[in-house]
């Protein structure tokens, strides 16, 4: 049987190729996302022992509330440095500080790698203890010198001795390039920029005088480290602690990891959904293969294969067209991950490069993952092989088992259940029973698909009769003669579509409601917020509030702090949430809140206000103390002083500015609200006070809707991007069965050739049986992912979608795109058909 | 059909000297199991009882088989012939497992084949069965020699090399066996599928018009070749045939019409079975 299938697989290479591609595309998108993700684990690990490589311990803040994003600690004092200096065994220690600070070019514009960190640091003098190395130029001294790493200094054209205005949290200064620094032999972290200052200064700048945020210490060669490290730990006071560096390095690591596996899962899951496509395209390859060596079979039967043996052959052919694929698909993974980076780039996000790595989970994954697609897809053909009767080969008819009934009532039963548990997942928020859901409901109509296809190939099918003439009506008549093949052919682009469908209304919802949100929340005309980002997560400097706010025709301001990360975290009852703050002052002339209980004067007595979701979801009500802990000053309960209606740009929870200040570590303003007398020339005289500022604009209302939008925009872009693999490989199978088709109907396009069917007139049949199926494909994967969309952004009303929107004309764009791919992708098949030798195609059997 | 019979060359009927040795009488008798017409052994290869099979329901119900029962003796060549719809294709399908009856038995080499699972239905007809059809009886993809083996690769049995040799040697395509079945003649392709069918030394080949898409002249070396191994190696056959070129070679001819067994013929001739069929036809 080995040899049947083996010389079968090598009979029908043409035929198995186009599915060989279904699966090498989906491996390799799998392999290429592992690749990336490893080898940027062993980029970072690498980075890191690099330059944590000076020193043996780090003292520092204890990790107050721990998350995937790291551990905030808070600073520790100062003169906690000589006293360690005197515990035997130490040879040398230094204190250093981390803060923002950003380099503005030549040009006047605030340098940040697309939204990676802009980090200033301490240096220390010791160059033992430094983890920056000093590559060219010399270190920081006075106040006025700072040394640029070497990626931004190559980037933006700097050299030593040369001017550098840098953003800080206070107003902006001038420095004096020093030097220039690596780290080992990357030119920067992750893409984040850095600005190293002698330690007084950077003290000083980070309002951090007096502290220190880690004391680097490094023990006498001779000393018995674990004795230096159990010494220092003795001296520390409480809320400090020591750790070893390869403790620190692992520490670090894990974080980048944490970011890591949130890219790599977000990749794979487009990976899986390109493998699930692909596995519809096997199915039905292996399918028409199975019916198209239907006497051979019923001939192996006769002669004395077992139906096992007939069952295995067909699993065995998939099994090795899986595995070469796989292994295909794990070279060009390394292209792949290669691509993804780039593409990433392309969309803003910034990854160090390093050797592909090619771990053995990778190639583990890759095979299982890529045979086992194929196998588990070939096990219907397969088994439908085993029912092929032996008469057949005596020229005998299949006794037809019409099962067509049972599959209507099974996919009814298994789209139910994929309802049911999408239903389950988006209630409990679990992916896993979103993704089991979502699966089960495509296979569930892909089962159904077969009854729904005459009635649509009919409508079209009418329409095409109307148009094309007979060429148009033998194409759906063709379309029609195996409603279950149409039907799987159909079912991968409509798996692609669907998903496509659901991340339109998805992101339309979400465009929709941050337009609302912005209209809801914000009564102010102009906006000040930082240009790298969204209103959260990258702040600015503090001195801007008060410059603006001093702008005659400025009615009122009020800046909003929240989300930016390092200054402090906020736990509420037992998760991690993200805190936001408003000033009380001016609140009613620039922000409005939809009080739905309580009232926003509690903001000022130091009150919690939490949306209407939380509230109902935690089953909270006004007077209600919850407890909460922050980094900085740890545990407390506080009052529910009001519930507000939700609204994304605010948030989930809500104090007052003091609130904030007093326990967050030098927070940044994020965005700052102004009320003006609407006056145009108000906003240019706020531009003016804001040269300085080139990370920070004003906009109007308007336009901050817009770039809000551009933000979404940005990220269904990738998403489709993503997604656009999936969509090919459902073409790929739409090319694949038609080419099968026209090999199947050779005989019959030699006739029709014969009795006066131009070529042209058997493309245009074979392009209406493409455009017919890529239209029922489309549609139903259109209503599909627009039924799945619309449960998506119900179930995160919580996280702040309150619009739920279709968008119609995306709708449209994808419908008439998927007839156009189809089209393509029925050209080489309509090719081949128009150019077949009408008399060697008659001869054919 | 006349024409064509009273083409049959001359020099055919030479190569069975056994043949034209018997007696032509015309033996319109039954055939009952019980009464075996051939002595060699009492079990016959292959015997139904009462065999019926019904195509469809209802009104479009047809009668295929109406109560046939007839056996198949051992080391001897029968032919079944009969017009179009006469049933002769359904009773051996029947007859060999590959269908199942409405209602009746049909025994091989006295199993009763109508209680056997598809599982025991393979096997024996892997084992104890040989086939030889019309058309599309080789593996495209694989070659001859391995078209020839086919039944022991699928047993998992090593074939025996003298056994193989002979049967080569018997069907003369020696030179050919590397050769896939697109690159042999249609004669050829056929005397594969008959050395095929007795590669496991059977208890019993089915031939399913094996000539029907052959010219007379290539008819001629697989019919002699089914001839030779009855003759030579004691194998039992039935073929079923609308030629009565065919069916000469055959040691009895049992005709059937409308499902039913209408006639028998031992040691026929083309004169004796044309007299059978034009009775038939009246």
């Amino acid at each position: 049987m080995w040899r049947i299938t083996v010389k079968g697989i090598l009979a029908h290479k043409m035929r198995l190729a186009l599915t060989a591609i279904a699966i090498i595309l989906g491996v390799t998108f799998v392999s290429g996302t592992y690749i990336l993700n490893d080898t940027l684990h062993s980029t970072f690990a690498s980075i890191f022992s690099n330059v944590y490589q000076g020193f043996d311990f780090q003292v520092r803040g204890v990790a107050q509330l721990n998350d995937a994003g790291g551990a905030v600690r808070n600073p520790i004092p100062e003169s906690l440095l000589p006293k360690i200096k005197k515990v035997p065994g130490v040879k040398y220690a230094s204190g250093s500080v981390i803060g923002y600070a950003q380099f503005v070019s030549h040009k006047g514009k605030a340098i940040s790698n697309s939204g990676a960190p802009t980090i200033g640091v301490s240096l220390a003098l010791n160059s033992h203890i430094s983890y920056l190395h000093v590559a060219e130029g010399r270190m920081p001294t006075t106040s006025n010198d700072v040394v640029m790493d070497a990626a931004t200094a190559q980037k933006y054209h700097f050299k030593v001795g040369q001017q550098v205005r840098i953003l800080l949290a206070g107003p902006p200064r001038t420095f004096t390039i020093t030097g220039i620094t690596r780290f080992g032999a990357a030119t920067n972290l992750a893409g984040a920029t850095l600005a190293g200052f002698n330690t007084p200064t950077a003290q000083s700048i980070f309002g951090e005088t007096g502290l220190f945020n880690d004391i680097y210490v490094v023990a006498a060669p001779n000393a018995n480290k674990a004795v230096v490290e159990r010494s220092i730990d003795r001296i520390l006071p409480r809320g400090v602690d020591v750790a070893t560096r390869q403790t620190v390095v692992n520490e670090e690591t894990t974080v980048i990891d944490q970011g890591l596996s949130f890219f790599s899962t977000v990749l794979l899951i487009f990976a899986l959904i390109s493998l699930f496509v692909g596995a519809f395209t096997i199915l039905n390859t292996f399918s028409i293969i199975v019916s198209q060596r239907i006497r051979e079979l019923a001939l192996l039967r006769i002669v004395g294969a077992s139906r096992r043996q007939v069952f295995s052959s067909v699993l065995l052919e998939a099994a090795i067209l899986g595995l070469f694929s796989s292994l295909a698909g794990l070279g060009l993974g390394v292209l792949a991950a290669i691509g993804i980076e780039v593409l990433l780039r392309g969309f803003g996000i910034s990854l160090p490069s390093g050797t592909p790595v090619i771990a053995a989970r990778t190639i583990v994954v890759s095979i299982i993952g890529g045979m086992g697609v194929t196998v588990i897809a070939a096990i219907i053909p397969a088994h439908r092989a085993t029912r092929i009767s032996p008469v057949i080969a005596m020229g005998g008819q299949q006794s037809d088992s019409l099962l067509f009934h049972h599959r209507f009532i099974w996919g009814a039963f298994v789209s139910l259940l994929g309802m049911a548990a999408l239903g389950l997942g988006l209630v409990l928020s679990t992916i896993l029973f979103v993704g089991i859901g979502a699966l089960s409901i495509f296979i569930g109509v892909a089962m159904l698909a077969p009854a729904l296809s005459r009635p649509f190939a009919n409508v079209i099918g009418s329409f095409l009769v109307r148009t094309l003439g007979v060429a148009g009506k033998l194409g759906h008549e063709n379309s029609m003669r195996n409603p279950r093949r149409t039907a799987q052919t159909a079912s991968a682009l409509m798996v692609g579509l669907a998903v496509v469908s659901a991340v339109a209304v998805l992101g339309a919802s979400m465009s929709g409601t941050a337009t609302s949100s912005v209209d809801n929340a914000v009564t102010a005309n102009l906006i000040v917020s930082s240009r790298t980002s969204s209103v959260a997560s990258v702040g600015f400097s503090s001195a801007i509030p008060k410059a603006v706010s001093t702008i005659p025709g400025v009615v009122s301001t009020d800046m909003i702090y929240g989300g930016t990360p390092l200054t402090g975290q906020f736990r509420f009852r037992h998760t991690l949430e993200t805190l936001e703050s408003v000033s009380t002052h001016h609140l009613a002339g620039t922000v409005v809140l939809h009080i739905v209980a309580g009232t926003s004067q509690a903001l000022s007595s130091g009150d919690l206000l939490i949306s209407s979701s939380t509230s109902k979801s935690d089953h909270l009500s006004v007077g209600d103390k919850v407890p909460v802990k922050f980094a900085l000053t740890g545990r407390s309960t506080m009052r529910i002083g009001g519930i507000y209606q939700p609204n994304s740009l605010i948030g989930s929870y809500l104090v007052s500015n003091s609130f904030y200040l007093h326990h967050y570590q030098n927070p940044l303003p994020t965005a700052v609200l102004l009320k003006t007398n609407g006056h145009p020339a108000v906003q240019q005289k706020i531009e003016h006070v804001l040269v300085p500022y080139p990370n920070v604009w004003v906009q109007t209302r308007t336009q901050f809707e817009k770039s809000q939008l551009a933000q979404i925009d940005k990220l269904l872009g990738l998403v489709y991007a993503l997604l656009a693999l999936a969509v090919l490989i459902a073409l790929i199978g739409i090319a694949n069965m038609l080419v099968l088709s026209v090999f199947e109907r050779t005989h019959e396009i030699g006739l029709l050739r014969a009795v006066g069917m131009k070529r042209r007139q058997v493309r245009t049949m074979i392009r209406s049986e493409s455009v017919i199926l890529s239209m029922f494909g489309a549609i139903i994967g259109i209503i599909v992912g627009t039924g799945i969309g619309i449960a998506l952004a119900y179930s995160l009303q919580s996280s702040g979608i309150t619009d739920i929107v279709v968008p119609v004309p995306s709708m449209v764009a994808f419908l008439v795109i998927s007839v156009l791919l189809g089209l393509v992708a029925a050209s080489w098949p309509a090719r081949r058909a128009a150019k077949l030798d009408v008399l060697a195609a008659i001869a054919a059997e | 059909m006349i024409g064509v019979f009273r083409e049959i060359p001359r020099r055919e009927i030479d190569l069975k000297p056994r043949l034209l040795a018997l007696d032509n009488t015309i033996m319109n008798t039954f055939v009952s199991p019980e009464k075996p017409l051939n002595d060699i052994s009492p079990t016959p290869a292959a015997h139904a009882v009462d065999l019926h099979k019904i195509y469809g329901t209802g009104q479009t119900a047809v009668n295929a088989l109406a109560n046939v029962t007839i056996a198949f003796e051992q080391s001897r060549f029968t032919a079944v012939m009969g017009p179009s719809g006469s049933g002769k294709s359904t009773l051996m399908h029947c007859m060999a497992g590959l269908d199942s009856p409405t209602s009746g038995k049909s025994f091989i080499g006295g199993i009763d084949i109508s209680g056997l699972n598809d599982v025991e239905l393979t096997q024996l007809r892997r084992d104890r069965v040989g086939f030889v059809f019309q058309s599309f009886n080789l593996v495209p993809t694989l070659t001859a020699a391995e078209n020839l083996t086919l039944p022991l690769d699928l047993a998992g049995k090593k074939a025996d090399k003298d056994w193989f040799d002979y049967l080569v040697g018997q069907i003369g395509i020696g030179d050919w066996l590397a050769r896939h079945p697109s690159e042999l003649s249609g004669g050829q392709q056929q005397r594969i599928a008959c050395a095929r069918a007795l590669i496991n030394r059977p208890d019993l080949v089915f031939a399913d018009e094996p000539t029907g898409n052959l010219d007379s002249n290539t008819s001629t070396g697989v019919l002699s070749f089914l001839r030779m191994s009855v003759d030579e190696l004691h194998q039992s056959i039935v073929m079923v045939t609308h030629d009565p070129r065919s069916a000469v070679y055959a040691d009895r001819v049992v005709f059937l019409a409308d499902g039913n067994v209408v006639g028998s013929l031992e040691h026929p001739t083309a004169d004796s079975v044309l007299e059978q069929m034009r009775n038939l036809a009246s």
